[in-house]
Formats: C-alpha cells, structure tokens, sequence
C-alpha cells in the first residue's frame, strides 16, 4: 500500500492532522485506528469545556470528536478502522495489521504520529499494600461509567488532582456513589482551576493537599486506605496516617505519552515532555516524521492538541510533496528560569515558533514570559504549572538568532 | 443588621479570579478581587442561583454501547442536577440516535431540553461489528 501522508491514530490531534495534510495537498492521506471508531478518547469524555479557545464554543468530547470525524468524511482520507500499528521506520514504511487484510505495509511520504499518551498506574507511583479489586485509574473508571455503564465503586477515594479525577469526582457524585476526598501529594492542585471549582468545591468534595495514600488494605476488594501528610521533600510525615474506609482507589497521577513506535523510527525522545524531540513544524529528528498531540507532550487543553495536529498535518503534506526534503539547521529551544516543560525544543526556521510553556513552581503575580537573546517579553497575569502557557513568537523575529533560545519566567516588577 | 462574607473563584475564564463579597441583609455592599464585569455577573448570578450545563448518560439499547452521552442545552440550577439526573435514569432509549436529537423536554421543570452529544447508530443486539 502507499500514502502521501500516513497518520498512526484518530484522537483529536490524528483527526486534525489528517484533515489539514489533505487540505495542504496531499491527495493520498491515510488515517489508521486501532479502535472500531474514530475519535479517541474524547468519546468518553462526555464533560463540556472543550473547544472554548478552536471553536469558541462549548462542546462536549464527543461532540467536538463528531465535528472534526464530519469534517474527515467530507475530504477523501482514507479511514482503516481497527488497525493497528505495529511499525513505524525511519524510512517512512509503516507496518500495520487488521483482521481483513491481516498483516501489511505502507510506504509513505510522511507519517504523522498520534498515539496519544496513557494513564500512570498504580505500578509507577508504587502504593504498599495488598493488591485488591478496587484501585482503577481515573480514565478506565471514566471508560466504565460513561461507555458501559458501570458504577465501579460505591465509597471512593481519589489520589492525584488531575483534571481526570476531578472530573471523575463529579461524575461518580451524580451517579450515586460518595467521593470522600481528593488527596494530592503537591501544594498546589494538578488540574485546572474550572474544575476544582465545578467538580470538587460543587458537591463540596475535599481537595486535600500535601497528602498521598501511603497504604492500600483489603484482600478480595479495597475495604480502605491509608492518608498520611508528606514534608517538604514529599516523603510521608510518621504519625499523620488516617484510615479511610472505602471500596475504590481512583489514581490521577498523571499521563505518559505513548512512543513505543516512535522508538522503533529512531526519533529521539526528550526526557521532560517523554515525547519526541521537535521543531516547530512538528517534525522529529528524522526527516518526514512527524508528531502531535499528548504523543508530543500531555496538553491541559484539546485546543493545543489540534493546533499541533493542524502544524503537523500541513508540514507533512509539504515535505511528502518534495517541498523540502533536507532538514534545516535547527536552533534549541531551553527551558531558563521557572520554566520545567518547553514544547517545541527546537527552531528550524520554516514556521512562527508557537512555545507551550509549564512553569516549575506557581506565581499568583503578573509574569513576563522572556525570549533571549532577543528583546521578546510577553506579559501574563500569573504562572501556575497546572495551565500551559501558550505564546507565539513570530518566524520574522528570529531569523537573526544564532545559538539557543532561551525561554524563562520572570516576575514583573 | 445582618453581615455575611462570601467568596467566590470565577471561572468565567481561566484566569480564576478570587472573589469576596460582603452582603449586608442579603444586599451586596462590597465586591472585590475580580478583574472584570464578566467576573462581576458571575458572582450575582451565584448569589442567586448558581447555573451549570449537566452532562451525563443515559442507557440506550440496539446500539453498540450501553450509554449514551447527553447534556442540557443550556445551563441549569446547579441544585436541579440530581433531579434531573434522576429524571433520566428511567429512561429507555433506543437508538439510532443523532448528534442533538432532544432526548427530554423541560427536564426537572427548568425548561431546558436534554440532547445527545453523538450519534449512535442502531446496532445488531448491541454486539461488536
């Protein structure tokens, strides 16, 4: 099989990428989806708040998914449902298997990666205890409830304040069961601000800061947990450990963005976004791949993540078209003072350098966002790890620049 | 005279202004800590009846998933939630069902209609294709 543009995934940012690879010129683009329905996971998540910044409308996860899967319909991407990828080389040849065609290859233009990221488990934050029924993490809860129409506790306790456990927090309250708290090892809650309002303080559900869950109990099933505070360096503080009775651990501790098969291209992966290293087009650092999305690095806002996909699909269609080929000198892009998470990191001089910026620690005073060596400042209102800052540094301004950027956080004075 | 504080997070934007309210005999005497009149009507509009758009599920059968996710068309008393919740929950849906086809009219007495936010298509006993 051959393709102008592959695209490995069909979330939010595979959807865009697709869409957008088409309308740039690529006449051949494939869309392949290890699930039987487009639209990843924004299918389940059935909450409002998506697409305020893109569309400056307030959908829902499906219905934002079912307007980008419309607009797909009505462009000629080609759509392998069920398909999943088993391959991607640095030569551009994907390899791929579903149950009508079994095992098969695509050699392509350009690929863009959009496998999204996955949940931490219980394994990677390492709880003691027992290992009952009862622990899921926050999606895989969010998956029963709101696809398959399972309750999977009835007395639960929530550990990490990401956006999927406050989410989650509400949506088990509506349904019935209790939520009695949300423990978050920080100081500072891990998701956005709305949804500590609109899910927690609503059915007035604790947020506990500073807190981990230090012990899991039960045999068949979790009969409840242990809380402890933690110090400083958020190591457990003895003789602060509560026992809660409950039947369900949820985890939100955070998301991980999914590069087995970025791997197997050779891309090189950045140890703070866990995602490929990329230039502002969207490439990695082999010719013609690209990536988008929570692959690239986990955005707060579904708005981000197509803005990437819509950068990468476009791109892809240039240089499957032969209109660039060789990579350019690139310039890094590194984090300076407060900033913990620079996306893109690195410059290559063919587009307007979009930064999405996580500041290290939270500053609840105006900010400058500063570009060095040039005189760029951006003012913002405040910095708070939980909300990426966004800014866009115009191609124009940085065409003099030799050497690094440096992008730091700096309190106005 | 009866003095009461009351504080608010706006989250009108993501900026999440801390709000303080002073009411004197149920009357706002002093607003502060919000940075625009946005902010300002938020506030008096959850002194008076704090208002949510409700997203939940509703069981449908002859599709290929057990529920299907529906939301008000338009924001509602946040204290109706439950009712409506339970409103729908007695509910027997079956698909097909299109993109904001009206599941329920007037839910809980508000006014607002109740829609769905996918298609689901009619499926085969609801098994895999």
């Amino acid at each position: 099989m051959e393709a102008d543009v592959t695209v490995v995934g069909s979330g939010p940012a595979g959807l865009t990428a697709a869409i957008h690879a088409q309308q740039s010129g690529a006449s051949n683009v494939l869309l392949l989806e290890r699930e039987e329905e487009l639209g990843g996971i924004l299918k389940q998540c059935i909450h409002n708040g998506f697409g305020l910044t893109q569309f400056k409308i307030d959908y829902t996860g499906p219905e934002y998914a079912e307007r980008l899967v419309q607009e797909v319909e009505n462009t000629n991407v080609r759509c392998l449902l069920n398909t999943m990828v088993t391959d991607v080389s640095a030569d551009r040849t994907v390899t791929a298997v579903n149950p009508d065609t079994g095992v098969f290859t695509i050699e392509s233009g350009s690929v863009v990666l959009a496998m999204g990221c996955r949940e931490r488990p219980r394994g990677s934050i390492n709880i003691p205890g027992t290992r009952p029924a009862g622990v899921y993490t926050a999606g895989v809860a969010q998956r029963f409830v709101n696809i398959d129409g399972y309750l999977p506790g009835r007395e639960v306790v929530i550990l990490g304040s990401g956006d999927i456990g406050l989410i989650m927090a509400r949506r088990l309250t509506l349904e019935g069961a209790h939520v009695q708290g949300v423990y978050e090892i920080m100081d500072y809650p891990g998701g956005l601000k709305r949804n500590i309002v609109q899910c927690l303080n609503d059915f007035d559900i604790p947020l506990h800061l500073s807190h981990t869950v230090t012990e899991i109990r039960g045999n068949e099933r979790v009969e409840g947990v242990v809380v402890s505070r933690v110090n400083e360096d958020m190591r457990p503080i003895e003789g602060t450990e509560k026992l809660i009775d409950c039947d369900t651990l949820l985890l939100s501790v955070g998301l991980i963005p999914e590069n087995e098969l970025s791997k197997g291209a050779g891309v090189g992966l950045s140890p703070i976004t866990m995602g490929p290293v990329t230039t502002e087009t969207m490439e990695t650092a082999v010719p013609g791949i690209f990536t988008c999305g929570n692959v690239s690095t986990v955005f707060d806002l579904v708005d981000y993540v197509a803005e990437t996909g819509m950068t990468a699909g476009r791109n892809a269609a240039r240089f499957a078209s032969g209109e660039w080929s060789a990579q350019h000198e690139t310039l890094d892009v590194v984090p300076g003072q407060n900033v913990r998470m620079l996306f893109p990191q690195r410059f290559s001089s063919h587009d307007d350098l979009v930064l999405f910026i996580r500041a290290a620690r939270p500053v609840e005073r105006p900010v400058t966002i500063d570009i060095s060596p040039l005189d760029i400042h951006f003012k913002k209102l405040y910095a708070r790890p939980n909300e990426m800052i966004r800014v866009k540094v115009p191609r124009a301004r940085l065409t003099e620049i030799t050497g690094a950027i440096e992008v730091s956080i700096a309190e106005r004075q | 005279m009866d003095v009461e504080k009351r504080h608010f997070t706006c989250v009108v934007c993501p900026v999440g202004c801390e709000v303080d309210v002073e009411l004197r005999d149920g009357e706002v005497v002093s607003m502060t800590g919000n940075k625009c009149a946005k902010g300002k009507e938020f506030v008096l509009q959850e002194l008076e009846e704090p208002m949510r758009v409700l997203t939940t599920t509703v069981p449908i059968k002859g599709a290929r998933w057990a529920m299907l996710p529906v939301r008000t068309d338009r924001a509602i008393a946040k204290r109706l939630h439950f009712s409506a919740v339970q409103e729908l929950a007695s509910l027997e849906l079956q698909a097909p069902v299109g993109v904001s086809d009206v599941i329920v009219t007037n839910i809980a007495g508000t006014g607002a209609n109740v829609i769905a936010t996918r298609t689901m298509k009619r499926h085969e006993d609801g098994k895999p294709a």
